[in-house]
């Protein structure tokens, strides 16, 4: 038997008073491509967050391959924080791709690329670089090698973090909205670096505002709305033949906002 | 004006400006380092030690620098820490000024993006290489302008030395003045080196700071 690579199961957050996930259950098989959409606010971002632990989660579960994530049981039963250790070991398998890039500003595409083969994987110099070139390539931007964050596009930056993430080797990416920080023109090549890592069987979980890129690369779609995932299978099902007003209504605005 | 007392004086004025620029370089690195490993600590989660410095930085920067040096001086000896004049200056100088560079520092730490700390996080990455390859870098380059701007203040702050006896600028020249009755020229003779050494350091801080910032300027400001 083999767990999927991402099992979520009746995950609750709040923050404060405000609750902002309310029992979530997904789970994400082995290259399995699942996008969350939803309104702002909804708990979308939180929620992937909660896959790395990024952000903590009060009760449920996270498993990652079987493995319980942010946490483990104390000899009496009860769950306490796991190891900053054992946390890292599980976060380097996990690649994560950002709203605003998130590059460090005072390393080259390739320094920031390279920085955790160094770092985290123990490369030497020479082949954290040969392999960070090699994934520059691969997301198109061997020519960009030696510059800084500050003097690429927005488009260019997003493909350098995610070459920076895939160079670790990750068993599985997330993405938290990784195109809306873009202008309009420079979203279609992040979208295509994406596609093309699905297309090679990467196991991806992305929160997304791109509807045609969720409809037509998502295996599976989850409509997220006040910390509950409302809807969920593939994107004909969700697009087109939801029983959920609260989908329908949030698909209406979207087409009404898109149509011109 | 007159050229032949000033001529006369010159090679005190010399020394006493050799000794103003040790004390202050010597004084400035030392408030350097000991800010800096303030800064550090306080990230700790200790909280006696967090009390410890944040209490020692409230002393240091809400007392008078006069008052500090004068302790340090004067009421060492009864606690068995006997200084020389120029020894107790530059401590003086690095303990006043360490409270101020803490400050800095921990601005600087502060000022971090917590999406580039996410960043190292998500990677695997640990605290200690976090905060050498990613906090450190940033927060040291965002402080180059405040540290900069203290050195310059702190430059002058050196003449409060001569009130223990340092023989540095400002006490050759109140010897000068006093002995030959020119103090108009003695006070232009000591706010020309003070002008001198003023303008080295921000000179010097604004190359500094154009160099470690040069990744920042977009491509058409490089150009």
């Amino acid at each position: 038997m083999t767990s999927p690579m991402i099992e979520i199961v009746g995950v609750g957050k709040s923050f404060g008073a405000h609750e902002v996930l309310r029992g979530v259950d997904l789970s994400v098989a082995r290259s399995e491509v699942v996008c969350i959409i939803g309104p702002s606010g909804s708990g979308k971002s939180t929620l992937l967050r909660c896959v790395n632990f990024l952000e903590s989660y009060d009760v449920g579960d996270v498993r990652i391959e079987g493995r319980l994530m942010g946490y483990e049981h104390a000899p009496d039963g009860s769950r306490r924080p796991m190891s900053a250790r054992n946390l890292r070991e599980m976060r380097r398998e996990i690649g994560m791709v950002f709203q605003h890039f998130n590059l460090w500003p005072h390393m080259t595409a390739i320094g920031n690329v390279a920085e955790p083969l160094r770092r985290v994987r123990g490369l030497p110099v020479k082949e954290a670089v040969e392999r960070a070139s090699a994934m520059l390539a691969r997301v198109g931007l061997s020519a960009k090698a030696h510059a800084y964050p500050s003097h690429l596009s927005g488009g260019q930056q997003q493909r350098v973090a995610i070459a920076r993430a895939l160079a670790m080797q990750p068993r599985l990416m997330l993405f938290d909205e990784p195109t809306s920080a873009l202008d309009p023109e420079l979203v279609g090549e992040v979208l295509e670096v994406m596609r093309s890592l699905a297309a090679e069987g990467m196991t991806m979980l992305i929160v997304t505002h791109e509807m045609g890129f969720a409809a037509h690369v998502a295996d599976r779609i989850a409509f997220i709305d006040d910390g509950r995932i409302v809807d969920e299978g593939p994107p004909r099902h969700v697009f087109h033949h939801s029983k959920e007003p609260r989908v329908r209504q949030f698909l209406q605005t979207y087409h009404d906002r898109n149509s011109f | 004006m007159n050229p032949d007392v000033l001529w006369r004086y010159l090679p005190s004025l010399a020394i006493g400006f050799g000794v103003t620029v040790l004390c202050w370089s010597v004084g400035g690195a030392l408030g350097m380092a000991l800010g800096f490993a303030i800064a550090l600590l306080r990230r700790l989660r200790l909280p006696p030690l967090r009390w410890a410095l944040r209490a020692y930085i409230e002393v240091f920067r809400g007392t008078p620098f006069l008052v500090q040096l004068f302790l340090l001086y004067a009421a060492g000896p009864s606690i068995g820490l006997r200084l020389s004049a120029t020894a107790a200056g530059v401590l003086g100088l690095g303990l006043y000024s360490s409270a101020y560079f803490a400050e800095i520092f921990r601005a600087g730490f502060g000022g971090v993006p917590v999406g580039q700390i996410e960043a190292a996080k998500s990677v695997g990455m640990s605290k200690f290489a976090t905060l050498t390859r990613v906090e450190l870098p940033a927060a040291l380059i965002a402080a180059v302008p405040s540290i900069v701007n203290m050195l310059i203040v702190l430059s002058k702050e050196t003449v409060v030395l001569s009130i223990i006896t340092v023989p540095e600028l400002m006490y050759q020249m109140q010897t000068m003045a006093a002995e030959t009755f020119t103090a108009f020229d003695a006070i232009f003779a000591m706010a020309v080196f003070y002008w001198i050494l003023v303008e080295a350091v921000s000179r010097l801080g604004a190359r500094v700071e154009a160099r470690v910032t040069a990744y920042l300027a977009t491509q058409g400001e490089r150009a």
